[in-house]
């Protein structure tokens, strides 16, 4: 009789099974987690099917007007930007020679200026050289939450008939310009 | 030489650890004298103890060649700190723990117990020091050598040398995490030593008090570190290393009332929770030092990570097939309302909180293989799953004074008295201030179990029993402790308000009824930072005005921005003022200011709560000396609600 | 004393109405709390590490919160805000929707916690029919073979646990045994700096570097100490030591690099200049792809993330 029950594996009861299964299970899930992620892929996201910009009009810094739903039939770039935005202060200079250089093919720059005090923005206008630059104000941050945007800079290429087709976290590269931007002002 | 000795007392250790080791093992095996074994356990000690000092007499005379000292020491930090730095980086804090760890082995060497029991219990204590001076001697040994010597070194981790509490908030932890390897220990030890085992609960639960209270106070200490230091306006994160303490806490805590219960005894139920306990502390370990978490207080990757995810595995593995082979004991069917149901509910509430707490605090690296983002959990999955369950816990923890009754009626009738105040609470805070429902339903559960502690002090007093009085009052303590606990957490997340705001010199903010107003701020360089403070004024509305002043400290080696907080603690809550940024022309400052009420309730509670486990721990050391232990009678769980901590 | 029970009954019934009201009154959404926190405790700051909207202090979360504010003050609730927060921002803005597959491990694991712990807690108060008394097969002291083997077996486990121990050291910390074998003293320091410079203290892992160029001036260990001194924010101690390697070695793409990199602030044309040198120089660099980046427009991400200048070795990790 004790023979019997020493022979049985006592162990193989149900609860001590499945606790060791689990060990199991749990144990090769963890030691897969612990390999280093896979790198992210912060940068660049992926352009999809255009979705339809969300609205963007108001008085511009110089007292003009500005709205987006008037610049149907032109390529906007709208970008989002801050005085305190170091890599913005670096990238408004090639974003305003785009615009010169592209205008007569359609193309529009606006500027959203999140968070930030006219005076600065003045002064970083001037001293990037981008003083003709359209800029709409957003004291508060809140139009550019309603575009989704995750950081400054960021810049959105809303093409000619309002949707957003390619937007660009952190700062825009001349080849960005050059590979999203350039093929829509074609034809 | 110093890094010389070092390795050797590693190395001395790691056979000493070997050694004493099998020797315990023949004690169990074949009765052999327990002196040699006795012997080898002090000698690891020994080495344990050498090798802590080794290091730090390395780092209190800056001996730069050790590269413990090289990475971690630095001749600009202050005595104190330097001493503590043994434990603020990852390789010293393991030594640490092995000093810790080899001393409950030696106390357990110390203490006559049946022998068999006695010898399985020291090979698995003796076996965890083995694995970890294996690993501190191979895998993170501080003592390596740097050549040539740096001058000077960089000083730890700038978070660590902020408050004095560092000095003691990680010992303390240490001792709480690594006491519970003596239940463990025994809980592997009972189904091997046959008729010798059946004491094995009466012979844990002292150890287990006390690191119990240990661990209590440690994480008490931790959360007040939180606030009072670091400064980001809470006490509790939900951050992995907090949850990594709170696990075993909780197991730990169902361990000690299920061996209360007779039913719950035989059915396992210890034994499970025992052993639940030091594994989690092995898989908080394992979490945290490996750095497969990421947290505020995790140390570097190291290779450690694999090794400790292993151990922890073999342990789960070995503690499953040696547990799981004890047969369920002879069934007794207890009354469905007694004491007995109340401990299980609140066991299978606890594990299930913890359940919640370990599965949020291991999903990232769950998710990652499973195909999904590695994203943490955020504090609402806490507070959508712990909290409630933690106020039911609360509920039934009030139940059992009167469950102790037998009679149902009378029972019942000690629940009207508790039952109404708790009603009354909910209504009178409910319909003045509406706190929000959890915090509601905590207010009254924490009436209801204070109220029914309250009438039950004099039974307690009047009650004959060989041992003394406070320990007695043990239970009665840490259960007022919890409660309070529970008011101070649900008063401060209800009521706490805070707002923030980028103040000029002489604006003011204002939050509930308190108002400060900016006085001026003053920038000042230090040897390993550049630090600004912010002066207000504070107005409360009785008129009295303090100086609050909040600090920021860069700290350049590790670009990172400190705030120190202003706390001006009053009797029923704080005012606590952070400073977030400075205008580069000091002109400008953004203050965030908070009005916390009832948070002192939180670190008396916590200093209760530990104080009715050290009581119980009393107890139940001065029990377990009166009457010899009875070896060949089935043990009958610890004199039934006599002192322990219920 | 019927009076007294029928008394206490309905002191008891008017304290349930009472607090049963009080619940009531607290369901509802508390005023208490700050409802635009309530909100942003629930969103994910999508510039941040792990914080929520509530309690993060970058620019992007204090717009959100604005955000919030406006919605709850147009009169949307809770449930509308998060779903307009998700149109723009995609179901990761949620703090409590990590993943929809595995987030069921998130309430599954707790629940079948409890109802495992619930069927052994009525398994231990109504146990089913009492069962044969059972055998406790480990209760007899072991006999001399048994225990021989057990023996055996233990003292092989050790071992074989210490050897593990040692045999996973060797294969998993190969750096740390790398320091040990030299014995060359500026390899390790060398060695010990980079330590220094994996904990990113770059301070100290500059001083180290110094410390093994003093003994031994050696290009690359140059180029490393500008690599930290660029970390540790000192642009011009940067500068310094890579126009040291430059000046006997025009063309080291790394030096190229960090000197460009260390002069952004200070001479962004120079900057511009010497980077655009660094990719004609080395088009296949490891940091080249980043770099043409940086000098489509000099620079990128917002100040929370500096741009990537960890040193190449680190790269290649």
């Amino acid at each position: 009789m004790t023979r019997r029950t020493l022979r049985r594996p006592d162990w193989l009861r149900a609860g001590p099974a499945v606790v060791l299964a689990l060990t199991v299970a749990v144990g090769t899930l963890v030691a897969l987690g612990l390999r280093p992620p896979a790198t992210s892929t912060a940068g660049d996201i992926a352009a999809g099917t255009p979705v339809p910009a969300p609205a963007l009009s108001g008085v511009t810094l110089d007292g003009g007007r500005f709205d987006l739903a008037a610049a149907r039939g032109h390529v906007v770039l709208v970008n989002v930007f801050a005085s305190w935005c170091g890599p913005c202060r670096d990238e408004l200079p090639l974003l305003v020679d785009a615009e010169r250089r592209w205008a007569p093919r359609g193309l529009r720059l606006v500027g959203l200026n999140i968070r930030d005090g006219t005076e600065a923005v003045r002064a970083l206008l001037d001293e990037t050289g981008a003083t003709a630059l359209t800029v709409l104000r957003d004291p508060d941050g809140t139009r550019a939450i309603g575009w989704g945007v995750r950081g400054v800079p960021e810049t959105f290429l809303v093409d000619r008939d309002g949707g957003i087709i390619d937007r660009q976290r952190g700062v825009v590269t001349r080849q960005w310009l050059e590979q999203r931007v350039a093929p829509l002002l074609a034809g | 030489m110093l890094a010389d000795l070092g390795t050797v007392s590693l190395t001395v250790g790691l056979a000493g650890a070997t050694l004493t080791a099998l020797l315990w093992l023949r004690v169990a095996l074949f009765a052999a004298p327990a002196r040699p074994a006795r012997l080898g356990t002090a000698v690891t000690l020994a080495t344990a103890a050498l090798a802590c000092g080794v290091l730090e007499a390395a780092l209190v005379r800056h001996d730069f060649s050790v590269r413990f000292v090289a990475e971690n020491g630095g001749r600009r930090v202050p005595l104190y700190y330097t001493v503590t730095s043994l434990w603020s980086a990852l390789d010293g804090s393991l030594l640490l723990w092995l000093l810790v760890l080899a001393g409950y082995a030696a106390l357990l060497a110390r203490r006559r117990y049946p022998a068999r029991l006695h010898g399985y219990a020291m090979v698995v204590v003796s076996v965890v020091t083995l694995f970890f001076f294996a690993l501190s001697s191979f895998a993170a040994n501080p003592f390596r050598v740097v050549s040539p010597t740096p001058a000077d070194g960089p000083g730890p981790n700038p978070l660590l040398q902020q408050h004095p509490a560092m000095g003691v908030h990680p010992p303390l932890l240490y001792a709480g995490y690594i006491g519970l390897v003596v239940p463990f220990a025994f809980a592997l030890a009972a189904p091997l030593a046959g008729p010798d085992g059946r004491g094995w609960l009466r012979a844990a639960r002292p150890w287990a008090l006390v690191a119990w209270a240990a661990l209590t106070a440690g994480i008490g200490l931790g959360a007040w570190w939180s606030y009072a230091v670091l400064g980001w306006g809470g006490y509790w994160a939900w951050d992995p290393v907090e949850n990594a303490s709170l696990l075993p806490w909780l197991t730990a805590t169902a361990f000690l009332h299920t061996t209360l219960a007779r039913a719950a005894e035989r059915a396992g139920w210890p034994t499970t929770l025992a052993c639940a306990s030091f594994l989690l502390v092995l898989l908080g370990t394992f979490l945290t030092r490996s750095g497969a978490v990421s947290s505020v207080h995790g140390f570097t990757d190291s290779p450690l990570g694999p090794m400790l995810l292993g151990f922890v595995l073999l342990a789960v593995v070995g503690a499953t097939v040696l547990a799981g082979r004890r047969p369920p004991g002879p069934v007794a069917r207890p009354p469905v309302l007694s004491r007995g149901t109340a401990v299980l509910i609140n066991g299978v509430l606890l594990v299930t909180i913890a359940a919640a707490v370990l599965i949020g605090t291991i999903f990232p690296l769950l998710s990652g293989p499973l195909g999904a983002a590695r994203v943490s959990v955020g504090p609402d999955y806490y507070q959508r799953t712990a909290v409630p369950l933690a106020v039911v816990v609360l509920l039934v923890m009030g139940m059992t004074p009167a469950l102790r009754v037998r009679d149902r009626a009378a029972a019942a009738r000690r629940l009207v008295l508790p039952g109404g105040v708790a009603l009354a609470t909910v209504a009178a805070v409910g319909l003045l201030s509406r706190p929000g429902l959890p915090a509601l339903t905590a207010f009254g559960a924490a009436a209801f179990v204070l109220v029914g502690l309250a009438r039950e002090v004099p039974d307690r007093l009047r009650q004959p029993g060989p041992h003394r009085r406070p320990s007695r009052l043990a239970g009665l303590v840490a259960h007022a402790g919890i409660a309070l606990v529970a008011v101070g957490v649900a008063g401060s997340a209800a009521y706490g308000r805070d707002t923030e705001r980028t103040l000029r010199t002489g604006e003011t903010i204002r939050v509930a009824d308190v108002t400060a107003r900016l006085v001026g701020v003053d920038r000042g360089g230090g040897d390993d930072g550049m630090s600004v403070r912010a002066r207000l004024r504070l107005t409360a509305p009785d008129g009295a005005a303090r100086t609050a002043t909040p600090a920021l400290r860069y700290h350049p080696a590790r670009d990172t921005a400190v705030a120190l907080p202003a706390i001006d603690t009053g009797l029923l809550r704080d005012t606590y003022v952070t400073l977030i940024a400075v205008a580069p022309d000091n002109g400008s400052a953004t203050v965030r200011l908070a009005v916390n009420p009832l948070v002192g309730l939180l670190w008396a509670g916590g200093g209760l709560t530990a104080l009715g486990g050290l009581l119980a721990a009393l107890g139940a050391t001065r029990r377990r000396h009166r009457p010899p232990v009875p070896t060949h009678r089935p043990a009958r769980p610890a004199a039934l609600g006599s002192g322990g901590v219920r | 004393m019927k009076w007294r029970g029928a008394l206490t009954a309905l002191a008891l019934t008017a304290l349930v109405v009472a607090a049963g009201a009080g619940l009531a009154r607290s369901a509802g959404d508390s005023p208490g709390q700050d409802p635009v926190r309530a909100v942003a405790a629930g969103l994910r700051c999508p510039a941040c590490q792990g914080e929520s909207v509530a309690d993060s202090r970058s620019p992007i979360a204090a717009a959100m919160r604005q955000v919030v504010a406006d919605q709850l003050a147009q009169g949307r609730d809770r449930d509308e805000i998060r779903r307009w927060f998700v149109q723009r921002y995609g179901a990761d803005v949620l703090t409590d929707a990590p993943a929809r597959r595995t987030e069921l491990l998130l309430w599954g694991v707790p629940l079948a916690a409890l109802l495992g712990g619930g069927y052994a807690a009525l398994r231990t108060l109504r146990p089913r029919a009492p069962r044969v008394a059972p055998v406790v097969t480990a209760a007899a002291a072991p006999n001399a073979r048994t225990a021989g083997r057990a023996w055996r077996a233990m003292s092989v486990g050790l071992f074989a646990l210490v050897a593990s121990v040692a045999v996973a050291t060797y294969h998993l910390d190969r750096p740390a045994r790398q320091a040990a074998a030299p014995a060359d003293p500026i390899a390790v320091a060398v060695q010990l700096a980079r330590d220094l410079e994996a904990q990113h203290r770059y301070d100290a892992a500059a001083r180290m570097y110094r410390e093994a160029l003093r003994e031994r001036p050696d290009d690359a260990v140059q180029l490393r100490l500008a690599f930290v001194l660029l970390q540790a924010g000192d642009t011009a101690g940067a500068t310094g030591a890579a126009r040291q390697v430059l000046a006997h070695a025009p063309d080291s793409p790394d030096g190229l690099l960090v000197l460009g990199l260390a002069e952004r602030t200070s001479r962004p044309a120079e900057a511009e200049r010497v980077l655009r040198r660094f990719l004609t120089v080395a088009p296949e660099h490891q940091a080249a792809a980043e770099i043409s980046r940086l000098v489509g427009g000099v620079n990128r991400v917002d100040a929370t993330a500096p741009p990537d200048t960890r040193s190449p070795a680190q790269r290649s990790r």
